[in-house]
């Protein structure tokens, strides 16, 4: 049963072919709330996230999720998405070979749509002079802004973002960021993992660290921010 | 060039395409698959054969129209219980087993076949409308003298050229295509965008198969019509497949027609017809490891 939380995920374990990556992991997010999944490389954040969009790998073991009262732990990967769950990918993952319209009409393809192509363009007129140009020969950060764009095409109740800076020149990362923070206004409920984990706590409300697989702090952004120890135990930063 | 020297490269081509086009019907199917689903799937000339056979008994029973309607429309049906009933559960295993169980699955149907029918050929009588022959030289002025084609043959040709001009339409013109395309590029990222790639997968297994049955319908009666012919055609389409590209749909048309010339242009030295195919392969694999058309990552990882 659900507990009452917006979201929240119990006790979930997930495992790629025999070792385990996501061990006992459990924890709420109110609605409206950005937490930042924080932790070494191998803590299991992307672990985490593909758990819970439910992709086929890691596969879920045991373990509950929840998402506005739905149960996501039944479902498959597609019907997780049509429950609301968006995951904006490590590698952006921006499909080869089609436009970058076409990326954006794919994201409307099923289930509800979130919004409509006028107001992505209107937000993202980057995207709006590139829309008949195949989307990968875009860069970095222009496959950033449409992976996010793609994220909003679809009605999503919690946005995963995964490494949202990774590869982008500092200049772009501003940019990128710039845009997250207008996505926050927009009160969507996120996750975002990232490397560089004092820009993910510029935009976090809450924090939560993995290691080995496992919770091992949850409480605010700035409480991070200003605990010397645990940057240096578990984030070397 | 002189006349008869025109005459004789012109007729070449036609057979070169004639014979391309079966495999270019049955490469289609196979790549299209490979390229979506990941499977091999080694049972598709036995899906060309059952298309060969439903198209001798239908049309025996009710005309030949009859069968050129039910034939794809029966294949593709056969296609997706095929998906649904077995090779979805060999999506997560290795190549090898997926090969395994299609080439198993191919020499049921095989067997079955001699069980019902013999082992013999089964003549497959032109309908009324497509026997005889084209006189080519009334249409096509740069011919010399008398120049005649068998018209089935042409027909054989025309309909592979216009199913995989049908096939390209759907695949470029239409949302499903749009997903198709998508999906045999990154199908997990299509999940996360909540599509059912699944459900679109399987309907491209059953118009895979339904390709193989225009194939059989068409091709029956030039190929024999016997238990052997699947496996006959099979492997030659593979290399088709492989010649081309895995996964590519213009690799496959393309070599699908190169194979047919070249068999074609060497048919006066026979000892190098049996073999040719296989050295145009290896040329073409040394040059091109991944085949005319192929792309990075398929079947790399």
């Amino acid at each position: 049963m659900s507990n009452g939380a917006y979201f929240s995920c119990r006790n979930i374990n997930a495992y790629y072919g025999e070792s385990y990556i996501v061990q006992n992991v459990s924890f709420d997010i109110a609605e409206k709330e950005i937490v930042a999944l924080l932790g070494r490389n191998g803590a299991g954040k992307t672990s985490t996230l593909r758990t819970i969009a439910r992709a086929h790998e890691p596969s879920l073991k045991s373990g509950e999720i929840y998402l506005d009262g739905v149960a996501l732990h039944e479902m498959r990967t597609y019907q997780a998405a049509q429950h609301g769950v968006q995951l904006v990918p490590e590698d952006r993952r921006i499909i080869p070979g089609i436009t970058v319209e076409e990326n954006l009409i794919l994201a409307q393809t099923e289930g509800k749509p979130g919004w409509p192509l006028e107001r992505i363009y209107q937000s993202f007129p980057r995207l709006a002079e590139r829309r008949r140009q195949e989307a990968t020969t875009m860069s970095g950060g222009e496959q950033q802004m449409l992976a996010v764009a793609r994220a909003l095409a679809r009605d999503l109740k919690l946005l995963l973002l995964d490494e949202p800076y990774e590869g982008l020149a500092p200049v772009i990362v501003h940019e990128i960021e710039a845009i997250l923070r207008e996505v926050k206004k927009l009160g969507i409920t996120t996750i975002i993992v990232e490397q560089n984990a004092l820009a993910a706590l510029k935009l976090a409300d809450t924090a939560i660290i993995l290691d080995t697989g496992e919770v091992v702090f949850r409480g605010t952004a700035q409480e991070v921010l200003d605990n010397k120890e645990l940057r240096d135990q578990y984030l070397a930063i | 060039m002189s006349g008869s020297l025109i005459n004789h490269v012109f007729l070449q081509i036609l057979t070169g395409l004639q014979l391309g086009a079966i495999y270019v019907l049955i490469a289609l199917g196979l790549t299209l698959i490979f390229g979506t689903l990941g499977v091999v799937n080694f049972a598709h000339g036995a899906l060309f054969m059952l298309g060969a056979y439903f198209a001798v008994i239908i049309a025996g029973k009710f005309g030949f129209l009859t069968a050129i309607i039910a034939v794809p429309f029966l294949l593709f049906i056969i296609g997706i219980i095929m998906e649904r009933g077995l090779i979805r559960f060999f999506y997560n295993r290795p190549h090898t087993d997926q090969i395994l169980v299609t080439f198993g699955l191919a020499i049921v149907v095989q067997e079955t076949l001699k069980w019902i029918f013999g082992a013999n050929n089964i003549p497959f009588p032109l309908p009324r409308w497509g026997g005889g022959i084209l006189k080519l030289h009334e249409w096509l002025p740069f011919l010399e003298g008398f120049v005649a084609y068998p018209k089935w043959r042409m027909i054989l040709i025309f309909v592979s050229l216009v199913t995989v001009a049908a096939l390209f339409a759907l695949l470029q013109f239409t949302r499903f295509g749009l997903i198709v395309r998508a999906g045999m590029r990154d199908s997990e990222m299509l999940r996360f965008l909540g599509i059912n790639i699944t459900r679109r997968f399987a309907i491209v297994f059953g118009l895979g198969a339904m390709i193989a049955g225009i194939a059989g319908a068409f091709g029956g009666p030039v190929t024999q019509v016997d238990p052997e012919v699947g496996m006959a055609f099979l492997v030659p389409s593979f290399l088709v497949v492989v010649i081309g590209g895995m996964g590519s749909l213009p690799g496959a048309v393309l070599a699908g027609f190169m194979l047919g010339m070249a068999i074609s242009f060497s048919a006066q030295y026979s000892a190098i017809q049996q073999i040719i195919i296989y050295l145009v392969a290896v040329i073409v694999l040394l040059v091109r490891p991944r085949g005319l058309l192929g792309q990075k990552g398929v079947m790399e990882e």
